[in-house]
């Protein structure tokens, strides 16, 4: 199996560096807790020229580069930041292998389709990059070669041949074939002058067998190429989500937004290679003081666009007012479905789906996410309840004479109303309003409407309508469609509990 | 064979530079939405409701606005286009809406909690150009707006190429660029163009019921001052109160609109079987209403 190896030199660095502008060209290091005091874990390069160096005390760090800017180390949160990249990355990988804290095998097994194994590699790096991110591919057939070989310096993507891993391989220090390991067997190795992986090779088996035990033999094997430590996928997580903290808390806008474009670029990578889109996106704003702000933006129509999503939130923001400085921001996905793909007709305007989106966004901030919606049919007598609010997802128009739907014909109507529907007043009264009438017998003179009585000019029904016995909102109605003079039809029905009438509808 | 190429791209940029310049420009003031009501798409200079416009249909409550608003917004919708219904009052039946062709995911109902703000969604969603028509509804929420609000939506009705209908009545009539008056009789509609700037402004036409309600012309015959079907006894007196066994109510019982055939009209007036039946719209004339 044909595997690639995604290095990411100093990758948690590297993301704080996209994260904050101001760490850019600066001394600044990562540093975790162990045994008790706080060690460097990554350094920046401007810090590597000052002499600062991983494994040093965070004070000894500061004593050699007084402006270092420093942040502890979260290595959940690498893990969930490579996992993300990995996730970005399923349109050119079908599984990935996070190899936390500074890379990825990748699954290379369909590099034809980019274009051979070089086209791949740069196909990766360039969505890597995209992200703000520099790293190096190696492709091989051995999950221990590609990770050595795109661990040292040299090409930002290189091919390895099958067969030729120890070719490969053989010039670089034995100590790359170490990693993870210990013991005096190792010290030995360095006494007897071994410098490159070539020599190590070249030892006879049974003696490193015999001197190291499975440690020199695990050791030959990487060297000759044999190594076959299996290439395990890492499972995706459920919810998409993407989270960014403040080095200081922000009070204004501007800082915010640079963290939500981030949020949003990373965010939509995810769902690119998942090949899926937003519907509802989620935006928590974690406040000094523990509280938190929630903002939910319902989109029309599914979308992974950066640029789109990036100005919904914006939109959303503006409105809002905060009781404390923002400390953290979680962006999550809680609405997902299939990437409908786009593409757009002729004589349709730029961006006409953000113009859609945009304006039920502005929409939706200054009137709530209930104030929008579409109605729907419901299948009860009851007419009040025969409808029901839902979101509003316009599906697209069709486009071509396969893409039509079933139940629709070629000029875009709909399929024919049934009979009821057809009956139905445009306009219904909820409640329905009581009436004063006026009879003569069983007749229908006219009806009080407005402060003036009204002639009943036309009458036809009745439609009777009963049910819902079993509790307490037992009806019995018949309805009368009515032409009032002055006021044109009306849907009324009496009440079968007291006779009374009442109006419904207008068949305005 | 490199000239050629590069004659091509340029010839490329030169239509990419107009399909921008296309794109950016306003709509046309010329194209309309035809509602499939001869009568009243007659009514206008391009024989039809005119894009980038905000005409008013007024009339009282069941005066058939909203059915030709739905009308519009079929319309729209058949042409590839969304639709918006600002719903001041909420009133607003989805199965009328079916039943004039409107195919209800692609149409936005916006329902407010702040009557002042009808005004203001409106000419956002018009201003969008995401919606090809916008009806607006203010009825019964007693919002009454300004000049510069009424110059905002008539701006962006021609900014973003959208119809606006604005429902009014004649208590209380709205600023559309265009108002037609329309007028409920017993037989149809009357509509009147009674402002324009374009032209027409007097002009009248008569809309059948049944254009607009097909349902209206054959549901049963009656002569004479308005009968009504007299309610069961048994059903008066025991809905609502337990458990029924008269056949009407309970397991088994016919379900109403399904499997329960409606009274037939026609024999409650004693009409006999051969005969033609007559008109369902009959004036009561001169009755004891007083």
């Amino acid at each position: 199996m044909r595997l690639g190896y995604l290095h990411l030199p100093r990758f948690p660095l590297q993301r704080r560096l996209v994260e904050s502008r101001s760490w850019v060209g600066r001394p600044a290091v990562l540093w975790e807790m162990i045994r008790g005091g706080k060690r460097i874990t990554f350094a920046s390069q401007a810090a590597q020229g000052a002499g600062v160096r991983p494994g040093m005390t965070l004070s000894e760090a500061t004593a050699r580069e007084a402006s270092l800017l420093q942040a502890p180390h979260l290595p959940e949160e690498t893990f969930e930041a490579l996992l993300g990249l990995g996730e970005s990355l399923l349109t050119l990988s079908p599984a990935f292998q996070v190899d936390d804290p500074e890379g990825l095998w990748l699954d290379a097994s369909a590099t034809h389709l980019s274009g051979g194994e070089e086209g791949w590699g740069e196909a990766v790096l360039a969505q890597v990059e995209s992200q703000g991110l520099q790293g190096r591919v190696v492709l091989a057939d051995q999950a221990f070669t590609a990770r050595a070989l795109a661990r040292v310096e040299g090409l930002a993507v290189r091919a390895i041949p099958p067969g030729a891993e120890a070719e490969a391989l053989a010039p670089l220090s034995w100590r790359v074939l170490a990693e993870g390991m210990k013991g005096t067997f190792l010290d030995g190795l360095e006494r007897m002058g071994l410098t490159t992986v070539a020599e190590l090779a070249s030892l006879p088996p049974g003696a490193l067998l015999t001197r190291g035990g499975t440690q020199g033999l695990l050791l030959q094997r990487r060297a000759l190429g044999l190594d076959r430590a299996p290439f395990v996928p890492t499972p995706l997580p459920e919810k998409l989500e993407e989270r960014l903290s403040f080095d200081w808390p922000a009070t204004v806008l501007e800082p915010m937004l640079f963290g939500l474009k981030t949020l949003v670029d990373r965010l939509c990578a995810r769902l690119s290679g998942r090949r899926r889109a937003a519907m509802r996106v989620g935006l928590t704003l974690e406040l000094e003081g523990g509280d938190a702000a929630l903002l939910s933006i319902s989109l029309a129509r599914p979308t992974r666009a950066a640029k789109l999503l990036l100005e919904l939130v914006r939109h959303r923001l503006d409105g809002v007012s905060l009781e404390a400085p923002v400390v953290a921001l979680v962006l999550s996905v809680e609405e997902e479905g299939p990437d409908p793909g786009h593409q757009r007709l002729l004589g349709a305007g730029p961006d006409g789906e953000a113009a859609l989106e945009v304006v039920l966004s502005r929409l939706a901030g200054a009137l709530g996410d209930e104030a929008l919606g579409t109605v729907a049919l419901r299948d009860h007598h009851r007419p009040e309840r025969a409808v029901q609010a839902e979101p509003f997802r316009p599906p697209s128009h069709p486009t071509g004479l396969g893409l039509i739907p079933p139940d629709r014909t070629l000029d875009g109507a709909g399929p024919q109303a049934s009979p009821t529907e057809q009956s139905r007043p445009s306009r219904l009264l909820t409640p329905p309003v009581r009436l004063e009438v006026q009879l003569r017998g069983e007749s229908l003179l006219g009806v009080r409407l407005s402060g003036g009585w009204k002639r009943t000019l036309g009458l036809a029904g009745p439609e009777r309508l009963a049910g819902e016995w079993w509790g307490k909102d037992a009806y019995a109605r018949d309805y009368y469609r009515a032409c009032l003079e002055g006021v044109g039809w009306v849907w009324l029905f009496r009440d079968a509990r007291d006779g009374g009438f009442f109006l419904h509808g207008l068949f305005d | 064979m490199a000239a050629a190429e590069e004659k091509t791209a340029v010839t490329i940029e030169q239509l990419r530079a107009r399909i921008r310049k296309l794109e950016a420009a306003p709509r046309e003031e010329g194209s309309v939405l035809t509602t499939g009501v001869q009568p009243f798409d007659g009514l206008f200079p391009g024989g039809g409701l005119p894009l980038g416009q905000t005409v008013e249909l007024c009339g009282e409550a069941a005066s058939g606005r909203t059915t030709l608003a739905l009308r519009a917004i079929a319309a729209a919708q058949r042409e590839g286009g969304l639709a918006a219904f600002v719903d001041g009052p909420g009133q607003l039946y989805a199965p009328a809406a079916v039943a004039q062709g409107v195919d209800l995911p692609r149409m936005l109902r916006v329902r407010l909690p702040e009557p002042e703000r009808l005004l203001w969604t409106a000419v956002q969603l018009a201003r969008s150009g995401a919606f090809r028509c916008v009806v607006l509804d203010p009825d019964g929420t007693g919002v009454h707006p300004r000049a510069p609000e009424i110059k905002r939506l008539q701006d962006a009705a021609f900014r973003g190429g959208t119809l606006v209908l604005w429902l009014s009545t004649p208590r209380r009539p709205g600023e559309g660029t265009v108002r037609i008056g329309l007028e409920a009789t017993a037989e149809g509609l009357r509509a009147e163009v009674r402002r324009s700037r374009q032209g027409g402004l007097g002009a009248q036409t008569w809309i059948p019921w049944e254009m607009l309600w097909p349902v209206l012309r054959s549901s049963g015959a009656q002569v004479g001052p308005a009968p009504l079907l007299p309610p069961r006894p048994e059903e008066l007196s025991t809905v609502g109160s337990g458990p029924h066994r008269s056949g009407w109510h309970g397991h088994g019982a016919p379900r109403p609109g399904r499997d329960m055939p409606l009274p037939a009209l026609g024999q409650m007036l004693g009409e006999r079987p051969g005969r033609r039946p007559v008109r369902t719209v009959v004036p009561v004339g001169d009755g004891p209403l007083r």
